[in-house]
C-alpha cells in the first residue's frame, strides 16, 4: 500500500513536470501532399494579379508553408493589370506565377502574357489536372498549357433555402416549375418572387437568365457558332428561341422589373437586396456570390433575420437549366521564374481537387473542380448533367459575338427593341 | 501510516516550491516580455523617426526638382530634361504627367526600348484626384505602391503638383512630377536594426489601413482587413482598434495569418497626412522564457532526486533500524546469556573455594587433608583469576577500548616464559613437547608484549589442554621477511595430536564463550574466551589466524603476525675463539645449534649420540685439545643426557664445563644433571643470545656450580615500604614477604608514602611496592612526588607499581608517572621474589 502510493505520488510529480514544459508543436503536415524538394529551401514566390486581396490564396501560402517553411510567397497586385501584365512580365520586377485569362488567346496585345507562360501540361510536372473540370482546361492551337483555371464562374440565382422551407416549396428545376414557383410565392404574398439586376447589360437579368439558355440552343451547332462568331447579320436569327423565350418569361410574370430597376448595380446591391429576406430568387454571377459572405454582416437585415442560402442555375428550358462554365481566375507559371522548381511545386501543391476546392470556397467563388460538393453553396451545380454543361470558350463562341447577343437580349428585356429588331441588329451592337 | 505523511508532506512542499517557482518565473517571464514589447515599441518608434526621415529626404529631392521646374517655366520635355541631367541614381525615375491627360514622359525610357519615354496614368488610379498632393515643401506626398506603368515594378512615388508650360509657352497646364522608387530598393533599406527582431516586419498604412508598404506577414491590402480575416471582433471595438492604432503610440497583440500570437507596434508617422508605421513580430520572439523552463526542469529534477534519494534513504535508514533493534534484542540476549554463562562460570570455582575452605576448617588436625583441600582452593582461585581475566579483556576489546602499548621486548624471553609457564602441564600430562625456532635473527622487537603472549599462551595452552596424555604437541616459531617496512614477520604454529574440532565448532569458535564438547574434554576447566581473546588480539595486532583440524586427529593453529624491530638489537655478541661440541640426536637442533655458535665465533663440531660424544671427547683429550664446552641433549635414545654427562666425567675425567639443554622445566631435572655434573643447564629451544650469555657465564665461572632456585639469602634483611590501603592486602603482602626474610612497612595512602619517603634516611627501604587507587593520595601521584624529592637517593628509589590495575595501559601509565615495574594482584609471590631480585641487580 505504501509503495504503491510512493509510485503514484511519484508518477504525479513526474507528470506534472511534464504538464508544465511547452506544448510540443502540432505537425502541419497532412497526408496528401508529399513534397519533392528539399523541405528546407528558401526561397520568394511571387503571384501576380489584378485582384486587391488575394486572402484566398494568401491562405494557401500558409497551407504550403507548413511543408516549405523558408519560403515566402506574396500576391503582388498590378495595377492595370490586363495591360501591364506583359510589360510586368518583361521587366525586372517579373512575378513567378501570374494570373492569366484563356480570352488573350490568339491576341497580339496579350502575346507577352501567353509567350511567357510554361506549358502546365508537361506532365513531369506532375500537376493533377484530372481533377479539373475537362472542359474549362483550354490549351491552344498547338496544344500546350500555359494557364490552368483556379476558380471557376457561372450564371445562375441565390435561392434563399430559409424561405423555401419555410414556405413549403422546393427549388425550381424546370422552367415549368420555375413559373409555378414564382407563382406560389406570389400568391403567398411575396411581391418579388425573383429578382435580378436591370440596370446595365453587363451581368443583366435578361443575360443571367437568358444566355446559358442561347449556349445550350448552338453549343452543338458549329456552323451556327462560325456565324455569329464572324458577327454573320444572318446569324441574328440563331438568338430567335432566346429572345422568345425572355419574353414568355417576362410575360409569365416571375420578375417585377419596375422592382428590379431599384437595384443600383449588379454586386452589392445584388446582395444586400437579396439579405433584406423577402426575395426567394436574386439572379446573379459568380462573381456576386463571392461577395456574400463578406456582406452578411454589413446587412442589418440578415444579422437580425438570416438565413440559409444556395447558388443553382436558372432553369429556363423544360428540360431542365444549363451549367454555364466559365473559367474564372487561372494561373499561369513564369517560365523564365528564377525559381522555376519551386514555383512549379506550388501548383503542384495547389491544382489538386482539395487546395482548390478550399481556395475557391475561401474567396466564395466556384471551384474548377469537377467535385463541386465541398461548397455546400455551389453543390447544386454539380448535379447538373455533363450534357447541359457548356463552356462558351470550349466550344467556341468568342467575346464579340457573347457581347451582340447580351446587347440583343438587354433591349429585348427592356423592351427596348422587338425580337426581330434585335435579331436584325445583330453585329452592329456597340459596346 | 507516519512514511505515509512524510512522502505527503514532501511531495506538498514540493509542489508548493515547484508552484512558486512557476509563478516566479512566469511573473519573471512577464515582465521580461513587457520589457521586450516596449523595446519593441521604441524601436518601431526608431523606425517611424528613420522613415520619416528617409521620406523626408526623398520629398525634399522632389521638392527641389518642382520648384527648379515651376520657376523656370519649364514645358514637359525640359523639364524631363532637367531631371534626367540632375540626378544619377540608376533606380530611381521622374514621371512628369498632365493632369489633364493623365499621360507625360518619364525620364527612363519604357523596359526594352530606347527612346520611348511616353508614360500614361490613367489606368493606375492615382492621379484621378490629386487633392492629396500638398503645396511644395508642406508634406510629404508619396503615392500607395502601384505598378510603373513604364517598366511593371512594384514602387512608390514622392510627389508635386507643377506647372508646365506648353511648348508655344503660351498657355501653362497643371501637372504631377512624381519621383519613382522600387519597392525592392526601399525593402533593402526598410529593416529593423536589431539582431533579436529578424522576425519583425514593417508596414506603414494610411488613416483607412490600406498599406503605402507592406511586410511579408501582412496580408490583404487593407491591413483592418487583415486584422478582421484572423483576430474576429465584433465590429465597434475593432474600429475602436483602428482609431488608436492610427491615432497614437503603442502596441497590441493581434494573430497572424498562421494563427501565431504577435505584438503589433504602431505609431504615426507624423510628417505625413494620417499615416501609421506598424512593426508586427511573433510574440514568441519577445518571450524570454527558454531560462526560466530550465530552471523549473532543473528545480524539478532537483527536487525529484531529493525527494527519492531522501525516500530511498528513509527506507534504508529504516532498514538499518530495523537491523540495529534486531541486534541490540540480540545484543541484550547475549548479555543475558553472558551473565548466566558467567554466573555459572564464577559460581563453579567460588563453590570449590568455599566448599574446600569449610572442609579444612573442619579437618584441621588432618593435615594431609587440609593441604590437599588448599591445593584444591589454590586451583580453583587461579582459575577463577583467569575467568576474571579474560571477561575483563574480552569486555575492552568487545567494547574497542583496547589499546595496544608496545615497547621493546626480547622474543628470547617471550619463548621462554611461554615455555616455562606451559612446562608445569605438559609435564602432568606426560605430553611430548618440542618447540623449534627457526631463523630467528631479530631478538628485539616492539610491539605489545604483553598482547603477544597472551596469543601465544592462549594457543598453546588450548594444544595442552585437549591433548590427551601421550599425545604430541609441537610447536615451531619461524620469522620470515615481512612485506611491511621495519617488520619480521612472526610465524607461530602449534601443532597437537588432541581432539580435534567439528567444522560446526570452527565455524564459531572464535566467538566468546565457545567451548568444544566431547565426552573426553567434559572436564577440562576452561572460560571459553580464550580463542575469542586470541582472534581478536591477533586482528588488533593486524595479523592473521589459521586453523586446520580434524576430529580424532589434532589440530594445527598458525598465526602470522609483521611486528616492528627494535632499534635496539645485540649486534655485538662474538666469543672466543673456542671449540664446542654439540649432542643431540635431533639433526636439525645439532645443525641450527651449530649455525648459531658459528654465527657467535666458536667453531661447533656435533655428535648425534652419546657414545660418538664420548669418543669424540676422548680423541680430542688425548690430543691435548679439549673442547672448550659441551652442549648436551637431555633426551637421546641411546644415551641419555645425563647418563652422557656422567660418563663424559667418570671416562675422560676432565672439567670441561658441560651445559644440558632440554625441553623441560629446569627444576624437574635439576637434580639428576647436577648429579651427572652438568655445570649449567639451556632451555629449548635454543636462541643465539641464550646460548652466548650461557656460554660466557660457563667461561667466566668455569665450572662454578649452579646457584639454587630456592636460595633467597640474598633477600635477607631487605626493608621494603608498601603503600597500602587495603588492610587484607597489607596483611597478605607482609606475610608472604616475611617469608623470604624481607621485613615491611606500610604507608596507609599515598600521601603517608611520600611524607615516610620525605623522613627516611637514606637506605632505609630497598625499594617501594605501591597501589595505585588510593585516598587522600593515589600511587601515581605520589611517585610523580617522590620522583621530584629533593633526597636523590629518595627521588629514585625503585618503585614497584602492586596494583589490581592489570591492563597494559595501567602499565604504561604506571611506567609513565616514573615507577620501575608492576605486578598485578593477586599477587604471585614468585613474580615478586623475581621482581624484588631485579630491581637488586639492577640497583647492584
Amino acid at each position: 500500500m505504501k509503495k504503491t502510493m510512493c509510485m503514484l505520488l511519484g508518477a504525479m510529480m513526474i507528470l506534472g513536470l511534464a504538464a508544465c514544459g511547452q506544448e510540443k508543436p502540432e505537425t502541419a503536415a497532412e497526408e496528401g501532399f508529399r513534397p519533392s524538394l528539399d523541405t528546407s529551401s528558401a526561397s520568394q514566390i511571387r503571384v501576380a494579379g489584378g485582384y486587391d486581396n488575394f486572402e484566398a490564396l494568401e491562405a494557401e501560402f500558409d497551407r504550403f508553408n507548413e511543408y516549405y517553411p523558408n519560403v515566402e510567397l506574396m500576391f503582388t497586385k498590378v495595377d492595370d493589370y490586363n495591360n501591364m501584365i506583359g510589360t510586368v512580365l518583361d521587366g525586372n520586377d517579373a512575378p513567378d506565377i501570374y494570373v492569366n485569362y484563356s480570352w488573350m488567346y490568339g491576341r497580339e496585345q496579350y502575346k507577352a502574357s501567353i509567350d511567357h507562360a510554361e506549358n502546365l501540361a508537361d506532365p513531369a510536372l506532375g500537376l493533377d489536372l484530372d481533377c479539373i473540370r475537362r472542359n474549362i482546361i483550354l490549351n491552344t492551337d498547338d496544344g500546350t498549357l500555359p494557364m490552368v483555371p483556379v476558380f471557376s464562374n457561372t450564371y445562375g440565382m441565390l435561392v434563399n433555402n430559409s424561405l423555401f422551407e419555410k414556405e413549403g416549396l422546393s427549388v425550381p428545376a424546370t422552367y415549368q416549375e420555375l413559373v409555378a414557383v414564382c407563382g406560389a410565392f406570389r400568391e403567398k404574398g411575396y411581391k418579388n418572387p425573383m429578382m435580378g439586376f436591370s440596370n446595365q447589360e453587363t451581368t443583366s437579368l435578361f443575360t443571367l437568365t437568358s444566355y446559358p439558355f442561347f449556349c445550350g440552343t448552338v453549343a452543338q451547332d458549329a456552323e451556327a457558332v462560325k456565324k455569329l462568331n464572324a458577327l454573320d447579320p444572318s446569324a441574328g436569327d440563331y438568338m430567335r428561341p432566346t429572345l422568345e423565350k425572355i419574353v414568355q418569361f417576362l410575360d409569365d410574370g416571375c420578375v417585377d422589373l419596375d422592382a428590379c430597376a431599384e437595384i443600383e448595380n449588379n454586386y452589392d446591391a445584388v446582395i444586400l437586396r437579396f439579405f433584406e429576406g423577402d426575395v426567394p430568387m436574386m439572379t446573379c454571377s459568380g462573381d456576386a456570390v463571392s461577395g456574400t459572405k463578406k456582406r452578411e454582416s454589413r446587412s442589418e437585415a440578415f444579422i437580425a433575420n438570416p438565413f440559409t442560402y444556395t447558388f443553382v442555375p436558372v432553369p429556363m428550358s423544360d428540360e431542365g437549366a444549363n451549367f454555364l462554365d466559365i473559367p474564372n481566375l487561372q494561373f499561369s507559371v513564369n517560365k523564365d521564374s528564377p525559381n522555376l522548381d519551386m514555383a512549379n511545386e506550388f501548383m503542384r501543391f495547389l491544382i489538386t481537387s482539395e487546395e482548390l476546392s478550399r481556395m475557391a470556397q475561401n474567396k466564395g467563388l466556384m471551384s474548377p473542380t469537377k467535385d463541386l460538393s465541398f461548397n455546400s453553396v455551389y453543390a447544386a451545380f454539380g448535379d447538373v448533367p455533363e450534357s447541359r454543361i457548356l463552356s462558351p470558350e470550349e466550344f467556341g463562341l468568342t467575346d464579340d459575338a457573347v457581347k451582340q447577343v447580351r446587347q440583343a437580349v438587354f433591349n429585348v428585356g427592356t423592351g427596348e427593341m422587338t425580337i426581330d429588331e434585335a435579331i436584325a441588329a445583330f453585329g452592329t451592337f456597340a459596346e | 501510516m507516519k512514511k505515509s505523511i512524510i512522502i505527503i508532506v514532501n511531495v506538498i512542499i514540493m509542489a508548493a516550491i515547484l508552484i512558486f517557482v512557476v509563478f516566479y518565473t512566469g511573473f519573471e517571464s512577464r515582465n521580461s516580455f513587457r520589457r521586450q514589447t516596449e523595446h519593441f515599441e521604441n524601436t518601431t518608434v526608431t523606425m517611424e523617426r528613420v522613415t520619416e526621415n528617409y521620406l523626408e529626404g526623398e520629398q525634399r529631392l522632389c521638392d527641389v526638382w518642382a520648384h527648379y521646374i515651376n520657376n523656370k517655366a519649364m514645358t514637359l520635355e525640359e523639364a524631363a530634361e532637367y531631371i534626367r541631367s540632375s540626378h544619377v541614381l540608376e533606380n530611381i525615375s521622374a514621371h512628369l504627367i498632365s493632369l489633364d491627360t493623365l499621360t507625360g514622359l518619364s525620364t527612363r525610357p519604357k523596359h526594352g526600348t530606347s527612346d520611348d519615354y511616353a508614360v500614361s496614368y490613367q489606368r493606375v488610379g492615382l492621379l484621378e484626384n490629386v487633392d492629396w498632393i500638398d503645396e511644395i515643401g508642406e508634406s510629404i506626398n508619396i503615392t500607395r505602391a502601384y505598378t510603373n506603368p513604364m517598366n511593371g515594378e512594384q514602387s512608390l512615388a514622392f510627389c508635386n503638383r507643377i506647372t508646365l508650360c506648353d511648348p508655344d509657352r503660351k498657355t501653362t497646364g497643371a501637372a504631377v512630377l512624381l519621383r519613382v522608387i522600387p519597392i525592392s530598393v526601399l525593402e533593402q533599406k526598410w529593416v529593423f536594426p536589431q539582431t533579436e527582431l529578424t522576425n519583425a516586419e514593417l508596414s506603414m498604412i494610411d488613416a483607412n489601413g490600406n498599406y503605402i508598404l507592406k511586410g511579408y506577414s501582412f496580408k490583404n491590402s487593407s491591413f483592418f482587413e487583415f486584422y478582421k480575416s484572423y483576430n474576429p471582433t465584433d465590429p465597434e471595438s475593432s474600429e475602436q482598434l483602428f482609431d488608436r492604432i492610427t491615432s497614437s503610440t503603442g502596441s497590441v497583440s493581434m494573430m497572424n495569418s498562421h494563427g501565431q500570437e504577435c505584438i503589433l507596434a504602431f505609431t504615426p508617422v507624423s510628417s505625413t497626412a494620417g499615416w501609421t508605421l506598424l512593426g508586427l513580430v511573433p510574440a514568441k520572439d519577445l518571450a524570454a522564457d527558454t531560462e526560466n523552463w530550465l530552471l523549473i526542469g532543473i528545480v524539478s529534477a532537483g527536487l525529484l532526486i531529493l525527494f527519492f534519494y531522501d525516500l530511498f534513504y528513509m527506507l534504508y535508514f529504516n532498514k538499518r533500524l530495523q537491523i540495529a533493534a534486531r541486534e541490540a534484542e540480540s545484543a541484550n540476549k547475549a548479555k543475558t546469556d553472558f551473565l548466566s554463562t558467567m554466573s555459572h562460570d564464577i559460581r563453579t570455582p567460588m563453590n570449590a573455594i568455599i566448599g574446600l575452605t569449610t572442609i579444612a576448617e573442619k579437618n584441621l588436625g588432618d593435615v594431609k587433608s587440609t593441604r590437599e583441600s588448599l591445593r584444591k582452593i589454590s586451583l580453583a582461585s587461579n582459575h577463577l583469576l583467569t575467568l576474571i581475566n579474560d571477561i575483563l579483556d574480552i569486555s575492552k576489546v568487545e567494547s574497542g577500548k583496547l589499546k595496544l602499548s608496545p615497547l621493546t621486548f626480547s622474543i628470547v624471553e617471550t619463548v621462554e616464559n611461554l615455555i616455562n609457564i606451559s612446562q608445569p602441564m605438559i609435564k602432568e600430562k606426560n605430553i611430548e613437547f618440542s618447540f623449534h625456532i627457526n631463523q630467528m635473527e631479530k631478538e628485539y622487537l616492539y610491539a605489545d608484549q604483553l598482547r603477544l603472549n597472551q596469543i601465544y599462551i592462549n594457543i598453546l595452552s588450548n594444544a595442552i589442554k585437549y591433548t590427551e596424555p601421550g599425545g604430541r604437541v609441537g610447536v615451531d616459531l619461524r620469522e620470515e621477511k615481512s612485506e611491511m617496512p621495519g617488520c619480521v614477520r612472526l610465524i607461530y604454529s602449534v601443532a597437537d595430536t588432541g581432539i580435534g574440532m567439528s567444522p560446526e565448532f570452527m565455524a564459531t569458535m572464535y566467538q566468546p564463550f565457545s567451548r568444544q564438547t566431547d565426552s573426553r574434554v567434559n572436564s577440562i576447566q576452561g572460560t571459553g574466551l580464550g580463542l575469542a581473546i586470541t582472534k581478536r588480539m591477533v586482528d588488533l595486532l593486524g595479523g592473521t589466524i589459521d586453523c586446520q583440524s580434524e576430529q580424532g586427529k589434532g589440530t594445527t593453529f598458525t598465526v602470522v603476525l609483521d611486528i616492528p624491530v627494535a632499534d635496539r638489537q645485540r649486534e655485538d655478541m662474538q666469543l672466543e675463539p673456542i671449540d664446542v661440541l654439540i649432542v643431540d640426536d635431533d639433526e636439525t637442533v645439532l645443525q641450527s645449534a651449530a649455525d648459531k655458535l658459528n654465527s657467535l665465533g666458536a667453531s661447533a663440531e656435533l655428535a648425534q649420540s652419546g657414545p660418538e660424544a664420548l669418543g669424540m671427547i676422548e680423541r680430542r683429550h688425548l690430543s691435548g685439545r679439549d673442547y672448550d664446552i659441551v652442549i648436551v641433549d637431555w633426551k637421546m635414545p641411546e644415551m641419555d643426557g645425563p647418563e652422557t654427562i656422567r660418563r663424559i666425567r667418570s671416562e675422560t675425567g676432565t672439567g670441561i664445563p658441560i651445559l644440558l639443554i632440554s625441553a623441560y622445566d629446569w627444576s624437574d631435572i635439576e637434580e639428576r644433571a647436577k648429579e651427572a655434573g652438568a655445570n649449567g643447564f639451556v632451555s629449548k629451544p635454543l636462541f643465539r643470545s641464550t646460548l652466548y650469555d650461557k656460554i660466557n657465564d660457563l667461561i667466566g665461572k668455569e665450572s662454578g656450580s649452579i646457584e639454587p632456585e630456592d636460595d633467597y639469602s640474598d633477600l635477607q634483611g631487605l626493608n621494603i615500604l608498601i603503600a597500602e590501603d587495603n588492610d587484607v592486602n597489607w596483611e597478605i603482602i607482609s606475610a608472604l614477604l616475611s617469608m623470604f626474610g624481607i621485613t615491611a612497612e606500610r604507608a596507609e595512602n599515598g600521601q603517608v608514602c611520600v611524607d615516610m619517603m620525605r623522613a627516611a634516611a637514606e637506605g632505609s627501604y630497598a625499594l617501594i611496592f605501591m597501589d595505585v587507587q588510593m585516598p587522600v593520595m593515589n600511587g601515581l601521584d605520589a611517585t610523580r612526588t617522590i620522583r621530584k624529592l629533593e633526597d636523590p637517593w629518595a627521588s629514585s628509589i625503585p618503585i614497584i607499581a602492586m596494583t589490581a590495575d592489570a591492563f597494559s595501559e595501567n602499565v604504561t601509565e604506571c611506567l609513565n608517572a616514573g615507577m620501575n615495574g608492576h605486578i598485578a594482584k593477586p599477587v604471585d609471590i614468585k613474580l615478586v621474589i623475581k621482581e624484588i631480585r631485579r630491581i637488586k641487580d639492577e640497583r647492584g
